[in-house]
């Protein structure tokens, strides 16, 4: 109950508390450190359609005087023809949050073909294994009550880093006075899709509220991936199961 | 036996040396007519299921000729029907009862196609300047110095979507 509460309280006061303040940081150096990767999960599986690419995601803020905070984030993605993909990515920073250390780079597989998701730590070469639940891919985000009215445009078919995409853009619209603005705030994002790769190839987000985001993925190849990538080294010692992991999805020790 | 027994036994062999010994062409024909129709329905019985498990495999095969797209289907299921074609994955909000609360900054970001979970430390005083009370972390942790532990949900792009806490 107490952690019910808990949680509500922070959702609740954090979007407050961010509604409430202008454009800006708002967090110090140093705003976390990585603990753990816990698991990844997938929203679907996609086979017959291996590629593999770098992902670079672009954070800006942009101060009250004008100044600009800028992050980078990048990673690699790879998918193989049954639909196993590999994430390697450094936790420098998340978004506005700039890590307090930096956390080096942690591999995550998401197995379907053995019911397995794993993470891969490569400094204490050790692998945490998790089954896949079978009815519980994806963890709930719990939706906000008063979403803002939105408006979609197709922008049809281009080519995005090498493949066809098919482009829309959605506009998110808060009136004014909704949270005390002056003015009505347009939130937009743009969102170019492979139908042949089944991913998001290039996404730009605009919220004058926070800030700008700008993922895509860079080299893609869409030949098969060395099937190592998909597999635990073995020199690696492997755990069983999540440690000490409540409220998500169960957790077959 | 008797006499009159013996007279009875001849009489009735005499009578069944002098009956005909085939069925009454009538009675013939009606049980060739229901003999037929039984074979009919025999045969039926047994060419239906074949015929149905026929045409199904050549509309399977007729989609998985046509079909031009890599598959996509949920996870759990994809390699129980290995030729499935095109099926929709299972939607986000489909899914369970993991309890993440959306960051308002989430909110214009596109829809993960895959997340990681990670566990992450933040101070009290980070917490604080985020607008969340020393009141509502675990007791004991309420220094500003104290830290904090917290569940991150990222997206493919490494954005966090949803915050929860960590008793």
């Amino acid at each position: 109950m107490f952690h019910k509460l808990s949680i509500i309280a922070v959702a609740g006061l954090l979007t407050a508390s961010l509604f409430g303040q202008g454009p800006g940081p708002r967090f110090g150096r140093g705003d976390f450190s990585l603990v753990r990767p816990e698991f990844g999960i997938s929203n679907k599986v996609v086979q017959g359609a291996p590629y593999s690419a770098q992902a670079v995601t672009q954070f800006t803020q942009t101060l009250a005087n004008g100044d600009h905070i800028q992050r980078t984030t990048t990673g690699s993605i790879a998918r193989d023809s049954q639909g196993r993909t590999r994430t390697e990515r450094s936790f420098g920073a998340i978004g506005a949050l700039s890590a307090g250390r930096d956390a080096g780079r942690t591999v995550m597989i998401f197995d379907p073909v053995a019911s397995k998701s794993y993470v891969l730590d490569p400094v204490s070469r050790t692998v945490r294994s998790t089954p896949i639940p079978a009815a519980r891919l994806n963890p709930r985000v719990h939706q906000r009550p008063d979403q803002p009215s939105t408006k979609t445009e197709e922008l049809g078919t281009q080519v995005v880093q090498g493949v066809n995409a098919e482009g829309k853009r959605v506009t998110r619209v808060i009136p004014a006075g909704k949270e005390g603005n002056e003015k009505e705030i347009d939130i937009v994002t743009e969102t170019w899709y492979s139908p042949d790769l089944q991913v998001v190839v290039m996404s730009k987000t605009s919220d004058p509220r926070y800030g700008d985001s700008v993922y895509q993925l860079t080299g893609i190849a869409r030949s098969e991936p060395d099937p190592a990538l998909f597999a635990v080294p073995s020199d690696y010692k492997v755990r069983e199961g999540r440690p000490n992991f409540r409220g998500g999805p169960p957790v077959a020790q | 036996m008797s006499e009159n027994q013996g007279e009875l036994l001849k009489a009735l062999r005499a009578l069944a040396a002098n009956c005909p010994r085939e069925a009454p062409a009538r009675l013939e024909a009606r049980l060739r007519t229901e003999f037929r129709t039984q074979k009919r329905r025999r045969a039926l019985a047994t060419w239906l299921p074949a015929f149905g498990i026929a045409t199904a495999a050549g509309i399977a095969l007729l989609v998985w000729i046509h079909g031009e797209k890599p598959s996509a289907v949920p996870a759990a299921a994809a390699f129980r029907a290995p030729v499935a074609n095109q099926s929709v994955a299972p939607s986000i909000n489909e899914e369970a009862d993991a309890g993440f609360y959306p960051l308002p900054e989430a909110e214009a970001l596109p829809a993960a196609e895959s997340a990681m979970v990670v566990r992450v430390q933040l101070p009290v005083s980070s917490l604080e300047l985020m607008g969340v009370p020393v009141g509502a972390v675990p007791a004991g942790d309420d220094s500003p110095d104290s830290n904090v532990q917290a569940d991150l949900l990222l997206g493919q792009d490494g954005l966090a979507r949803g915050i929860r806490l960590v008793e």
